[in-house]
């Protein structure tokens, strides 16, 4: 009996390695993303300042001792930009998980149920889809109280419908699998039927979307910090340094540039290890190899 | 005008109603996400009881729910929007005179994503797995990761602080000065329309190869039908659909984002005003304004779903 | 078992309505194998489906040892149904493709909460030695096995609740033909061993002549003839199962095989809009107008040999019809 390796717990890891030597931008955006994670922990250990330590250096131009310059209060841009690392992972990880939490189970009860609970839902997801999302972001945050977690509560509401469409077409088609029939034959009830087969086989573009999610909601971040709904001074956020450097713009331009790459460079990470992920988990792709 | 497509625009038209009355509900429940005694949280920190009582009354928050949302619907379906708790004006007055540039901008914006992001996709379509290919594919990546508010300031210290051609910052009525307009929108459009551009690139892109890679069309170039005549004949009829899914995911977008854009540019815009308003807790302006956007969306879908039938005669049967 | 005047409709989009099963009403009795024979379209696998409780009946009752299974309550009829088992057509897609042979196996037992995990390990292991599926097959997963180990597993798995009744649907018809032969032994001995009762569903009539106690016919969501199955292959009364008997190239006894191939003209009407009166009057070489006007009825010819067609009794005194010499 032929026997396929990749399964096994250490053929898995073997997998996933050999997998990222074949595709480098898969390498790179992983890598580039522990990276980010690696500064978040290590963040104190990074930069040698303070990141909302005044100064009487002010707008000062990158030097030995500050290495991105200082902003308007003579902070240490590199330290805050150190420190906004983990501001940004927090941020996106509070809004896919607010996503998941509210879509997933609304998406696949729908899904499941279908008739009558599947039609409500489904309209449910329709309308809220028509909401521009930055816009319904900002009322809901409006509503919570400003801050950079309910800003990204906001933004996880906003992204739940998608969520839940996706995974409501997936769920249709896993629930109609002969297996499913089978497990309802030996009696196992809709929540065992959920969890052990429904959600296993029906998770994987979820995958793919939450990566290319990881992205958008690192620009909401962004752009809600730069607005002044997210992450509240003094504690530095990439979206709100943008936001002071704008001020400061025709005196000392170079603020604006090292906040925006940073963003530009995550979301870009995010997103190629979303395109990645779905080549490779593409069925029709993989038969190839 | 034929019968069945009369009845077909009726029957479109009335299956927006539930929308249009899902979302007065979600806008109408934002208040209800308010943590602790809403009355309370936007009276602020030094409140007194009385002033609190007030607010309660004025809102109307000591009613049942039903009520209060019927209330807010009955009045806003009269052009009611209720009245700001900043300066006590008039919403409707407020969203009217704030849209107008935020429309304009957002519909400028679409016009150049169309114009710039349907060559591009024709181009890389067409030259599949090219050099050109390539690189539009991945310019196309880079605009739908880049921040827009950034590009937004980017373009701003390059062609208004540093060529000088474009103003700064505001906006100007079009009513009034239609050419200055235009200026002053040019670059909050232009930074708009690189999420568009990129986004209908990619998609009339992916949706031209599968064209021109069905059988059907390599069946009419064995025929010795001209790569262009195929191209525009039957590539981009059958693209033209996705176009227009496409576009109306855009606006929506691009609606959305002129909230951080008009904030860059300094627009008196509808976004801005949501942004002001939800930072003051002034929640009739913000469910106002934000009632008054997803009329415009809700709308535009329905133009789109209208615009689907015209060009697609099997949608009709259905 | 039984089933009572059941039909299972299904909405089709716009109102309209399929009739899967229309009015059947079937008994097989314990231990016995009833054979099921019809097209893909005849509603047979829907009955099968609905016998093990997977459909609903829109009409009539299924009877389970002479209790309705849906008027249990949920956790009940979750107990009950185990009994009643069924194996698929496509092994394939009867095993999730992320469990382990084994889990799958354990699978029922783990929902059932019957003894320790141990146990249960312990008694899929047996049976899927029972089943011919060696130990060393437990930590596979379905892709790694052929179509007639998965089968194997399917039974092992349809086993470990000890059910009374299996309703086989198709079970081989996915299989090669070698492997089809060594499944069908396997069922068999496993009859014996288990006393089991079963539902042979198969639209290849060579399948079960031979294990069957009983044949039934099914045509557009009809039983159109059951009989007792040694009576059937020789005395059939009814035009349809002379045309499928006929189509059958497995070697039968020279005496009972017709000297010609009948072949069914025209396609299977649509479920959707059956014809009038007898559903195979459209097909049927001897359609007369009482055919096109009144619906037959099951009538009992012969003691167990009951069959709807309004012309069964001159189709049985003319030999000449029945050798197909036409």
């Amino acid at each position: 009996m032929a026997s396929t390796p990749d399964i096994t717990p250490q053929g898995a890891t073997a997998s996933v390695l050999s997998w990222l030597r074949r595709d480098l931008r898969a390498a790179l955006c992983l890598g580039y993303l522990l990276a980010l994670v690696i500064a978040s922990v290590a963040a104190p250990l990074i930069a040698q300042h303070s990141p909302i330590e005044q100064s009487m250096d002010m707008l000062a131009p990158p030097s030995g001792a500050h290495w991105l310059g200082t902003d308007d209060l003579g902070r240490d841009v590199f330290a805050r930009m150190v420190y906004g690392a983990p501001m940004s992972l927090y941020a996106s990880m509070v809004a896919v998980g607010v996503g998941l939490a509210l879509g997933l189970p609304t998406g696949m009860l729908a899904g499941y149920l279908g008739g009558r609970v599947d039609t409500v839902i489904s309209r449910i997801i329709d309308t809220l889809l028509a909401f521009p999302g930055i816009i319904l972001a900002v009322a809901v945050t409006g509503a919570l109280g400003i801050g950079l977690t309910n800003a990204m509560i906001a933004v996880g509401i906003v992204f739940a419908p998608n969520i839940a469409r996706l995974i409501r077409i997936q769920t249709i088609v896993v629930k109609n699998e002969l297996y499913v029939d089978a497990a309802r034959s030996f009696g196992m009830p809709v929540r065992g039927i959920i969890l052990r087969h429904i959600v296993p086989n029906a998770i994987q573009p979820i995958i793919v979307q939450v990566t290319v999610m990881l992205a958008g909601a690192l620009l909401a971040e962004a752009s809600l910090s730069f607005l002044g709904l997210g992450v509240q001074p003094p504690w530095p956020s990439w979206g709100q340094m943008l936001a002071r450097g704008y001020t400061y713009m025709e005196i000392a331009p170079e603020q604006m540039y090292a906040p925006g790459i940073a963003i530009l460079l995550t979301a870009l990470a995010y997103n190629g290890l979303g395109e990645s992920l779905r080549t490779r988990l593409d069925p029709t792709s993989r038969s190839r190899r | 005008m034929n019968m069945q497509l009369v009845r077909f625009l009726g029957w479109r038209a009335v299956q927006v109603l539930p929308v249009l009355a899902m979302a007065t509900l979600a806008i109408f429940g934002l208040i209800q996400l308010v943590p602790g005694d809403p009355a309370a949280t936007i009276a602020g920190e030094y409140a007194t009881a009385e002033n609190i009582e007030a607010i309660r009354r004025d809102l109307g928050l000591d009613r049942p729910l039903w009520e209060q949302y019927g209330t807010w619907l009955w009045n806003a379906l009269q052009g009611d929007l209720s009245n700001s708790l900043l300066t006590g004006l008039p919403v409707l007055d407020e969203v009217a005179r704030r849209l107008p540039p935020t429309l304009f901008i957002a519909v400028f914006a679409l016009l150049i994503s169309i114009c710039i992001g349907v060559p591009l996709g024709i181009l890389a379509a067409t030259r599949a797995d090219s050099a050109l290919d390539r690189f539009v594919t991945s310019v196309a990546s880079l605009g739908v990761a880049v921040p827009n508010f950034w590009l937004g300031m980017i373009f701003v210290s390059i062609f208004a602080l540093g060529f000088g051609w474009f103003p700064t910052t505001g906006a100007r009525p079009i009513s009034e000065d239609f050419w200055g307009a235009v200026h002053h929108a040019a670059l909050p459009a232009a930074t708009l329309a690189t999420a568009g551009i990129a986004e209908i690139a990619r998609q009339l892109r992916s949706s031209l190869i599968e064209v021109l890679q069905s059988q059907y069309v390599r069946t009419l170039r064995a025929k010795g039908l001209s790569p262009a005549r195929i191209l525009w004949k039957h590539g981009l009829r059958n693209a033209a659909l996705t176009l227009l899914t496409v576009i109306g995911l855009v606006f929506n977008h691009t609606l959305g984002a002129t909230v951080a854009t008009e904030a860059v540019f300094a627009i008196p815009g509808a976004g801005s005003m949501i942004v002001n308003a939800a930072i003051n807790k002034d929640f009739p302006v913000l469910q106002g304004a934000v009632f008054v956007l997803v009329l415009i969306v809700i709308s535009m879908n329905l133009i789109i779903d209208l615009l689907y039938t015209v060009l697609d005669p099997r949608v009709k049967k259905d | 078992m039984s089933t009572r005047n059941v039909s299972v409709r299904f909405p089709v989009g716009r109102g309209r309505v399929l009739t899967a099963v229309d009015d059947v009403s079937i008994e097989i009795r314990r231990g016995e194998t009833f054979g099921l024979i019809g097209e893909s379209g005849s509603g047979k696998s829907t009955i099968g489906r609905a016998i093990v409780c997977l459909e609903r009946p829109s009409e009539g009752t299924i009877l389970h040892d002479g209790r309705d299974p849906h008027a249990l309550r949920a956790s009940e009829l979750r107990r009950h149904r185990r009994q009643y088992q069924i194996i698929f057509q496509d092994p394939n897609a009867a095993l999730d493709p992320r469990m382990t042979i084994l889990k799958s196996i354990r699978e029922p037992l783990d929902v059932a909460g019957e003894g320790s995990r141990a146990d249960r390990d312990q008694r899929a292991r047996d049976l899927m030695n029972r089943v011919g599926l060696g130990e060393g097959f437990a930590d596979l997963y379905p892709h790694q096995l052929s179509g007639g180990q998965k089968q194997r597993a399917c039974i092992a798995r349809a086993l470990t609740v000890r059910p009374s009744l299996i309703v086989c649907d198709e079970a081989v018809a996915a299989l090669d033909v070698s492997i089809q032969a060594d499944i069908l032994n396997l069922l068999a001995e496993l009859q014996q061993e288990f006393g089991l009762t079963y539902l042979f569903i198969t639209h290849n009539i060579g399948v079960v002549e031979h294990i069957s106690d009983t044949i039934a016919v099914m045509y557009l969501g009809q039983i159109i003839e059951i009989a007792p199955a040694d009576r059937l292959a020789e005395h059939f009364l009814h035009p349809y199962t002379q045309a499928l008997l006929s189509a059958e190239p497995v070697a039968l006894p020279s005496g009972m095989r017709p000297d010609h191939r009948i072949v069914l003209e025209g396609e299977l009407p649509s479920p959707m809009d059956p014809p009038s009166g007898c559903r195979f009057r459209t097909r049927c070489r001897f359609a007369t107008g009482i055919c096109a006007a009144e619906a037959p009825k099951l009538r009992e010819l012969a003691p167990g040999h009951r069959t709807a067609c309004h012309h069964a009794e001159t189709f049985r005194l003319d030999p000449n019809l029945k050798e197909g010499s036409q």
